[in-house]
């Protein structure tokens, strides 16, 4: 499973990456985390509005910071 | 020991590195701390109750209500220009929160939505078109520098944005935003528009000059108005994320605020007033130039600006380099430059440096012979 966090690396970007990590060590699934931070590459992907979060190339939110349990469903 | 321990420990140090340093028993840092106490004093009392809070609780309003999505297909490559360009000048607002969206969202319009142009009118608007910040200039430095900076502001973005791309003549790849529909909030736009106009009414009646018993029953009602609404309008969902993104701005604002209005009062007795007098006391070229440059590059977190402008006009700042500031300050400073030039360019962040500063000083001329 490919998470990817897409962020220019402010507070909420970090944050969410917090609460992608804790949701991967409480589900113990196995998935790798990237941070995309080049912004021609996080507009790639479509999303213009930070911090976004990736799950195997769907885009699963953006513009807002998921809470814990909510990445947990998307596993 | 945990990252949490180093911070801890730094901050320790720096508070007692500020209390070692303090000079004993001198008059001029005595005079400035109450200075400093002084003028938080003045914003507790005359701003931030009924200007600042009905401000934050505005902005968490529209960062709730207003759909993103219906306010991007304007920016979007099909929108007609002249509506995009009239559109990205008012929306920071509402699409951009925190300094960081700003950078996407227009790398976004740039690349894939409306172009250049407008790309760069939001690029400027963003921090300059901030509710909050909009109200406190008006309560603070007086309405008719308010209302100059909120028209100025406008009317920069849309003619730097024009002028980027004239000189640039960028396409745009024809690829499609994403926009995804959000949840529909179940509340009419009817009752919406009540809300709003209640809310701003509040800042609009605090402000104006009448009997203080009409103020007072006036507030009162259209509080009484908004209550209403929220009790019976509005989903338990719907109120609790308002209030949450309320206290969102809170969160990031206020504590900068203060901290700003205390170094501005602090720093108010210690300003040199013939310094300030030679450079920006009349309406000249030079004066409004030197402010507007100032502003560019000086870095002013949002809202601090207007304590630090009323420190300057007090030690007499004309009107015109006043405004040149204001309007300079948010949007640009050196490291904001600095992380535009990542995605501009260094030539194009240059021009685009420029224009702000030219136009800036041409508003702040034409504002001061008014």
């Amino acid at each position: 499973m490919k998470i990817e966090i897409l962020g220019s690396g402010c507070p909420k970007c970090k944050q969410l990456e917090a609460n992608a990590r804790k949701a991967l060590e409480e589900t113990k699934k196995k998935g790798e985390i990237v941070k995309v931070t080049e912004i021609d590459k996080i507009i790639d992907y479509g999303v213009m509005s930070t911090p976004a979060i990736v799950i195997d190339g769907k885009i699963k939110a953006y513009g807002r910071i998921p809470e814990v349990e909510e990445i947990k469903k998307w596993f | 020991m945990e990252k949490k321990d180093w911070s801890l420990m730094f901050w320790i140090a720096l508070v007692f590195a500020i209390f070692y340093f303090i000079p004993p028993n001198s008059d001029w840092f005595n005079n400035s701390v109450l200075s400093g106490i002084n003028l938080l004093g003045e914003y507790a009392k005359q701003h931030v109750l009924t200007c600042l809070l009905p401000a934050l609780f505005i902005a968490g309003a529209i960062s709730v209500f207003i759909k993103k999505e219906k306010v991007m297909k304007y920016l979007g490559h099909e929108a007609k220009k002249y509506v995009s360009y009239g559109v990205a000048s008012v929306s920071g607002a509402i699409l951009a929160v925190c300094s960081c969206t700003i950078l996407p969202l227009f790398a976004g319009i740039r690349k894939r939505g409306a172009g250049l142009g407008p790309a760069v009118t939001f690029l400027f608007a963003g921090p300059a078109i901030n509710i909050a910040a909009i109200f406190l200039t008006m309560s603070v430095l007086g309405l008719k520098i308010g209302l100059a900076r909120v028209f100025f502001a406008v009317l920069i973005s849309i003619l730097a944005g024009l002028t980027m791309q004239f000189i640039f003549r960028e396409k745009v790849e024809k690829e499609k935003l994403i926009i995804q529909e959000t949840e529909e909030s179940k509340v009419s736009n009817i009752v919406l528009g009540l809300f709003f106009v209640l809310l701003v009414g509040v800042l609009v009646v605090n402000g104006l000059q009448i009997n203080p018993l009409l103020k007072f029953s006036l507030i009162g009602f259209f509080t009484l108005g908004v209550i209403l609404i929220v009790l019976f309008k509005f989903r338990n969902h719907s109120t609790k994320m308002w209030l949450e993104e309320t206290w969102n701005f809170a969160k990031i604002l206020l504590p900068l605020l203060f901290i700003g209005v205390f170094v501005a009062g602090f720093i108010m007795p210690l300003l040199p007033q013939s310094l300030i007098e030679n450079l920006f006391g009349q309406n000249n070229l030079i004066g409004n130039l030197i402010a507007s440059v100032f502003g560019a590059f000086m870095y002013f977190s949002t809202l601090t600006e207007i304590p630090i402008l009323q420190a300057l006009i007090a030690k007499g700042m004309a009107s015109g380099p006043a405004l040149a500031l204001l309007l300079s300050g948010p949007s640009l400073s050196l490291p904001s430059m600095l992380v535009i030039r990542k995605v501009l360019g260094t030539k194009k962040t240059g021009v685009y440096v420029l224009i702000v500063i030219i136009y800036s000083t041409i508003a702040g001329l034409i504002f001061g012979l008014l």
